[in-house]
């Protein structure tokens, strides 16, 4: 557990960390990202890079999120992990427009699979 | 226009993100944070990610500035997002500060939901849209992230975990909704192969930015090809 800072300890410390520690450097890119875009034309290259960039950041979140997995999750076998996501991958490339289904499929796997393992 | 934004977002999104959320709920009660900080952290960060990595952190005792400088990192993201969402919201004499509360609900779901849907929906309606889609996201994930922090050490594990995946396999169904051409395709798959390896050998929380940029440059350059032939 990480200890208060000292000097501002008490029962705002909570709500003061937040702020400072989590909203602040999250929201600083939306608001940089505000002051720049005036200055980038809708359909220029550099905003399908961009665009190209985010996608693969995001996808990357992904693959944490399953490699080294928070909580109660790590304690489905990696094998499980995986396969989740290509169940309800493979729904979204066999129709784009199955969200719903693919979710609750990848969720289903995930749980009837722990199920059975742990 | 705001009510088909709420209705649009009722459809699904915003119960998948709600659910989504409810984990962080049992991460901040694990590290004995009060619950209105957990609710706070889902309205004010807005960012699972971010909000898994501070509560997570601080039970594993990371330091402040390890934590603070670890949630900028893989927020950068929302600097391109922004940038490339915010050209379908802005019009002539909208005000500044009506950007930067927009800005706020940039995050995976209402992006890449933005992305697809705001096209369809004529300029002139399209913040009100986009707000009614974001606010009914955010209030149903804020009740899931209140819900999580007294329901789940209730749940048996398969549950638990099965809340827990609900995150990665919903960012990776919404990418693969919003794929328009082959070089989409190339920066989901290069993402996903890649940040597994940098974070094997690239620390100090800059694995997640390199994999992104060398994923999302190849891919663009696969995108360009692609357009030129065309």
């Amino acid at each position: 557990m990480t200890p208060p800072i000292p000097g501002l300890d008490g029962a705002y410390w909570p709500y003061l960390a937040l702020l400072l520690f989590a909203v602040l450097p999250t929201e600083i890119w939306r608001w940089l990202a505000v002051a720049f875009a005036r200055r980038i034309p809708p359909e220029s290259p550099v905003l399908e890079w961009v665009r190209s960039v985010a996608t693969a950041l995001l996808a990357g979140v992904v693959a944490k999120l399953i490699i080294v997995p928070p909580g109660a999750l790590a304690a489905a076998p990696l094998g499980l992990r995986i396969g989740a996501l290509a169940v309800a991958l493979a729904i979204m490339l066999f129709d784009r427009r199955r969200v719903m289904l693919a979710v609750l499929a990848g969720e289903a796997t995930l749980i009837a699979g722990a199920w059975l393992l742990i | 226009m705001a009510l088909a934004g709420m209705r649009d977002a009722l459809s699904l999104p915003a119960w998948v993100v709600g659910f989504g959320l409810v984990g962080i709920g049992s991460l901040a009660r694990d590290v004995g944070y009060p619950v209105e900080v957990a609710v706070l952290s889902t309205m004010l960060v807005w960012a699972g990610p971010s909000q898994v990595i501070f509560f997570a952190s601080i039970a594993a005792g990371a330091a402040w500035s390890a934590i603070a400088i670890a949630i900028g990192f893989a927020s950068l993201r929302f600097l391109p997002m922004t940038v490339a969402i915010l050209p379908l919201l802005r019009r002539p004499g909208q005000s500044v500060w009506l950007q930067l509360v927009l800005s706020h609900y940039v995050a995976v779901t209402a992006w890449t939901e933005g992305l697809r849907r705001l096209p369809a929906v004529p300029p002139p309606q399209r913040v009100a849209y986009f707000l009614g889609f974001a606010n009914t996201c955010m209030a149903v994930s804020s009740i899931g992230t209140f819900s999580g922090y007294y329901l789940v050490n209730a749940l048996p594990i398969p549950f638990a975990a099965g809340l827990l995946c609900l995150t990665p396999i919903f960012f990776l169904v919404s990418l693969a909704a919003g794929i328009r051409h082959r070089g989409d395709i190339a920066a989901m798959v290069l993402g996903l192969a890649l940040a597994p390896i940098c974070d094997r050998f690239i620390g100090g929380g800059f694995d997640l930015i390199v994999a992104g940029v060398i994923a999302g440059s190849i891919a663009f350059l696969i995108g360009r090809r692609r357009g030129r032939a065309a």
